[in-house]
């Protein structure tokens, strides 16, 4: 029997092969069931049995050894094969891909939703009021009393005799303190409105009210709780100043500036050349707007703020026309 | 209020440079808007003294003035008629250039030669006025330049005044502020009158007030023998200056009084009031009054008026009438100086519709204890300016207010501006504001208010004014000690946030309406006047007919979006608005609650290479609905339509618990036509605050089940009058065991063919094939028996 022989025409066989397909044929012709491999080792059957011995060894091995080879040989044709499949099935990974619908929240609704989130951090609670407002919250519990100027019909909107749309959002101050006692930590935003319809007055647009009452509360905390505010909303190196205001219902008042966002202070148009852009109206609680809800000022004292939203939204997104939060124009939605 | 930089420095010595100055007013209170620069160009231009003139030979309407500057003397050709010899004049000489274009040369004016040119005041670029050349105060020495005379080059600056400060609407007022800011104390102007005649007003003129609490001060000087002329440059200059415009001494000088000090004043002429009588008093009728513009003005019960011997001749404090206007004849002068009830004056201005500079001060209240200083101060300045003789003393009527005193307490101070102010401080900044301490305690003390000052009741107003002149900025910044409350979570206003993000997340773009809109929008949509929708809350005051009512619904104005989107070009959108609705209650507050409106045209894009984009359909929007039920926990039912501006058959009422809370579906053409829409528009609007209270918060979670779940399709024929709910209704009743029953195919040949997915899941063991036959036979007889639906075989 001769084993080089064998060796020699296995080797032949697979130095042979260039295809998956050759290859199970010579899988086949080897180690198949008429393989040969099969006659060898039936011509072992002719053989003593110590050469039985010898050759079947050696058989065996090369058996295993060919198994070996071409177990490895079918991974690399299996490889190759779907190498090749995949190069006819590419893709041009260049073209447009499928983009899902993307909608967007109104300007002023994500403005507010920032503003609500700054303030909630501190602790504040949201707390709402009616649209359509009796005068008395709207003005007399405000110290606005008959007589005052806010009061003229060309800034109220009536809806009938002592009855409005709320000029601003501190009526729900005054409803909150009626309805609870100190502590009081709230923001109140919400659409306000007033006749006025020009280039930079719409009949409704919206603000955020701020309260908070408690004992001891002082004009630095007024000033803690909006600088951490203005910093939050507008960066922290925006700069802002406190400066001397009118309100009927706080006392002191002040009105908060920041440091124009448009040339950063030089002066432009957008700020008068002040350098500065008014943001929001604040003070202290006045006394008889406590004694009004029944809340002793000698026992509690607070702060208010209000701010108005298209304002915010504005200076932060550079919108110089407030009529466009109002146009609808979907060219005008999808840029925020 | 408009101050001049000049003007303000009579009163106080302002070594400030007029920016930094303008920013320490804005950090008092007193917000500096704008400081316009007066900058005329006037290079060239000097002062010249007309030595002699001449009648030009060859023209008689033109002169010719020999005028002198410091060393040299010019022929200058001159067509005005106001120069005298010896006058000074502005004198533009050969090669200056005028308002920046105008070069001036020499010129030969018939046969004269001229080397320069005398000036007006237009022509300067000072003012409008060119009635004739301007002639220069004679104290100004010839030769100087024409730009060195005092209040040429000027900062103005424009003051918002706070509306509580009627005291700072004068140029002295806010002198007072500059003093306090400067350290130093604002001077008064001084002056002193003349008395040349030998008459006494109380000789002349009687005076009565049958109201003192309309009127609680009235004062009246005179002056004879005035002559009509313009008032002098530098006094119309401060006018124009401050926004008025001079007309001539007199009255420029009452103006000019009222912007110093902030006392309007009236000129009366003398002899046109009857039986030379004034009184004050408060009309109890209705009548009709001529102002001087000429207008007939009603007159009210509660009108403040001031009347001669026969009736009317002013309405006190708003506008004087046209029976007693001071003309260009007027000789005699009454002047009118008196403290008017705030309220009486604010009544009557508003009822007319007239707010004048004068009326303006009185609403806000004026100074009562200068009442008389004012009316002195504006005898001299028409004695000084217009001439004629001071008519001795006075006739007044003045009740006597004693003043407010407040007291504070230094803890409160502290307390409330959350730093310690040194006591000292505070006493010498209200000190530099004119309030003085009247009486000191131990722990506070009681500060007594003057009377101009009408906006300081209590101690709040008094913290305030600690803190503007100590300064906001010098107060620290702190948090607040009890900063930790346990904070309430508003459930709406999470909801609200959640519904947003869920339709943002759907692909559809928020809008914000106006909350109004008009009655036509009702009628558009086709609403039967009963409908709820028409009980629209009116504004009694609209801004337009467009806003005339609050909205009952929101889907006018989305649809209005929808039209002028596609106006501008788009095709595709998906639009919602979220906001208040509002209904007019009987007797009640008007009813607010929000709602939710969607609006759907179009196609998800125009195109995409790989898919077709269909068309949106009613299942679009419905999809949108049902994907809320699911993301929110809620149940709605849809059930067929009456909407009258939906398309029947394309809709569905849109039903929790079987009440209606809203409506989805696709939009009537003619109604779309209304607003120009031509493509299909699908909407749906629904009760927000029902869906709010009926949606399930909290989250249970279940177990994952641990058996596989199986699958079974069934396909019926089912005729068109059959929903194919009612088949899915009956099939959820058939066991626990279903889990899920979905449509996935329907088609139609003879009948309509639809598909029906099942799954079947249990949660204790893995279910048999015996099982689950025997529900699919259930299935097939319950859903078979339906009438109109049949097995397809």
């Amino acid at each position: 029997m001769n084993i080089d022989e064998l060796r020699n025409r296995v080797e032949s066989e697979i130095s042979s092969l260039k295809t998956l397909e050759d290859l199970k044929r010579v899988k086949a012709s080897l180690l198949g069931r008429k393989g040969l491999f099969s006659e060898y080792l039936d011509t072992l059957k002719l053989l003593d049995k110590e050469e039985k011995k010898v050759f079947g060894k050696e058989i065996n091995s090369l058996k295993a050894h060919t198994e070996a080879r071409l177990k490895e040989l079918e991974f690399f044709y299996i490889d190759d094969e779907k190498r090749k499949q995949d190069a006819l099935s590419k893709i041009d990974i260049t073209m447009p891909g499928k983009t899902p619908l993307l909608g967007k929240k109104h300007p002023i609704t994500q403005t507010f939703e920032e503003i609500i989130r700054i303030f909630t951090s501190l602790g504040f609670s949201v707390a709402e009021g009616p649209d359509i407002e009796q005068e008395y919250y709207n003005f007399e519990a405000l110290n606005i009393p008959k007589d005052h100027p806010a009061r003229d019909m060309q800034d109220t909107f009536y809806v009938k005799p002592g009855v409005v749309l709320r000029t601003h959002t501190s009526p729900v101050q005054i409803r909150t303190m009626e309805s609870q006692l100190p502590p009081v930590k709230i923001i109140a935003p919400g659409s306000v409105y007033r006749c006025d319809n020009d280039i930079s007055h719409t009949p409704m647009f919206h603000q955020v009210e701020g309260l908070m009452v408690d004992k001891r509360i002082r004009f630095s905390d007024l000033k803690g709780v909006l600088s951490i505010f203005v910093h939050e909303i507008f960066g922290e190196n925006t700069p802002l100043r406190f400066r001397p205001s009118y309100f009927p219902f706080t006392e002191p008042s002040a009105e908060v500036d920041i440091g124009c966002v448009i040339c950063q202070g030089d002066g432009c148009r957008v700020c008068k050349e002040t350098g500065w852009l008014e943001i929001l109206g604040s003070g202290m609680v006045h006394p008889q707007v406590l004694r009004t809800v029944g809340y002793d000022p000698e026992e509690v004292t607070g702060f208010a703020f209000g701010m108005g939203v298209e304002r915010i939204a504005m200076l932060k997104f550079g919108i110089d026309d407030i009529r466009q939060f109002y146009y609808n124009d979907i060219r005008f939605l999808s840029q925020f | 209020m408009k101050v001049p930089y000049e003007w303000l420095n009579e009163f106080v010595v302002l070594d400030v440079d007029p920016y930094e100055l303008a920013s320490r007013l804005t950090m008092r209170g007193f917000e500096v808007e704008a400081v316009e620069e007066y900058k005329p160009y006037l290079g060239g231009v000097c002062v010249g003294e007309v030595v002699k003139i001449d009648i030009h030979p060859n023209a008689k309407n033109l002169t010719v003035c020999k005028v002198r500057t410091e060393k040299e003397e010019f022929p200058i050709v001159c067509g005005a008629k106001n120069v005298k010899e010896g006058d000074k004049v502005p004198l533009a000489m050969v090669g200056s250039t005028l308002g920046g274009r105008f070069i001036i040369e020499k010129k030969e004016i018939r046969g004269i030669e001229s080397l320069g040119m005398l000036c007006s005041e237009k022509e300067l670029g000072l003012s409008d006025d060119h009635s004739g050349i301007f002639i220069l105060p004679a104290e100004m020495k010839p030769g100087t330049k024409l730009e060195e005379m005092a209040g040429l080059r000027d900062f103005v600056f424009d003051i918002n005044v706070p509306p509580n400060r009627g005291d700072c609407l004068s140029v002295y007022g806010i002198a007072r502020e500059v003093g306090s800011i400067l350290n130093q104390r604002a001077k008064l102007p001084m002056f002193k009158l003349n008395y040349s005649s030998d008459d006494e007003v109380k000789s002349l003129i009687s005076l009565a007030i049958n109201d003192t609490h309309a009127c609680p001060r009235y004062v009246l000087r005179m002056i004879t023998g005035v002559s009509m002329v313009s008032a002098p440059f530098w006094m119309k200059q401060r006018i124009q200056k401050c926004g008025m415009r001079p007309i001539n001494a007199v009255v420029d000088v009452t103006n000019y009084v009222m912007l110093e000090l902030g006392q309007p004043l009236h000129a009366f002429d003398y002899h046109s009031l009857k039986e030379k009588r004034i009184e004050v008093r408060v009309a109890e009728g209705d009548s009709v009054f001529k102002t001087l513009d000429g207008e007939d003005r009603g007159l009210v019960r509660g009108d403040i008026l001031i009347c001669d011997g026969s009736g009317p001749v002013a309405i006190a404090g708003i506008m004087g009438g046209e029976n007693s206007e001071i003309t260009d004849k007027t000789k005699d002068i009454a002047l009118e100086s008196a403290f008017f009830n705030p309220l009486f004056i604010r009544q009557t201005a508003r009822r007319i519709g007239i707010r004048s500079e004068a009326s303006m001060r009185f609403e806000k209240g004026i100074d009562l204890d200068s009442v008389d200083f004012a009316a002195e101060r504006a005898i001299y300045l028409m004695n000084l300016t217009a001439g004629g003789s001071v008519v001795k003393g006075k006739q007044e009527i003045y009740e006597k207010k004693s003043g407010k005193s407040i007291f504070v307490s230094f803890g409160k101070i502290i307390d409330i501006l959350g730093t310690p102010v040194e006591h000292n401080a505070i006493i010498s900044s209200l000190r530099s504001v004119d309030l003085h301490v009247v009486k000191e305690e131990e722990t506070g003390f009681v500060i007594s208010i003057p009377n101009f000052r009408h906006d300081l009741d209590e101690y709040a107003d008094i913290i305030e004014e600690v803190a503007r002149i100590y300064g906001y900025d010098r107060i620290p910044a702190t948090t607040p000690a009890n900063a930790s409350h346990s904070q309430k979570r508003e459930k709406s206003g999470i909801f609200f946030k959640n519904a947003k993000d869920y339709f943002t997340a759907c692909g559809f773009y928020e809008l914000i309406n106006f909350a109004f809109f008009s009655l036509k929008d009702i009628e558009n949509f086709a609403i039967s006047a009963s409908d709820d929708r028409f009980l629209a809350v009116p504004i009694m005051n609209p801004i337009s007919k467009d806003y005339e009512v609050m909205r009952t619904f929101i889907a006018p104005n989305i649809l209005k979006a929808v039209a002028y989107n596609l106006n501008r070009g788009a095709r595709n959108l998906r639009f919602f608005e979220m906001g208040k609705v509002f209904y007019a209650g009987h007797d009640t507050m008007p009813r607010e609650y929000p709602s939710i409106c969607l609006a759907m045209t179009g196609k998800e894009k125009d195109y995409f290479w790989r898919d077709a984009c269909p068309e949106y359909d009613f299942f679009d929007i419905k999809g949108v609905l049902e994907g809320f039920e699911t993301r929110f926990k809620v149940k709605f039912d849809f059930v067929k339509s009456n909407e009258p501006f939906l398309k029947e058959g394309r809709s569905a009422d849109v039903l929790m618990e079987r009440m209606k809370i809203g409506w989805v579906g696709e939009i009537e053409d003619n109604i779309l036509s209304i607003y120009n829409i031509e493509q299909k528009v699908y909407c749906a609007e629904l009760r927000f605050d029902i869906i709010m209270q009926k949606s399930i918060t909290d989250i249970q979670y279940k177990a994952i089940p641990r058996y596989p779940q199986v699958t079974r399709d069934f396909a019926f024929l089912v005729e068109d009058t059959v929903p194919v709910t009612t088949m899915l209704e009956q099939i959820k009743t058939i066991s626990p065991l279903i889990t899920s029953i979905g449509v996935f195919d329907m088609f139609k040949k003879e009948t309509k063919s639809i598909a029906l997915r099942v799954v079947f899941q249990s949660y204790e063991e893995t279910l048999t094939d015996e099982t689950v036959n025997a529900l699919q036979e259930i299935i097939i007889q319950k859903v078979a028996g339906i009438p109109g639906v049949k097995l397809r075989t």
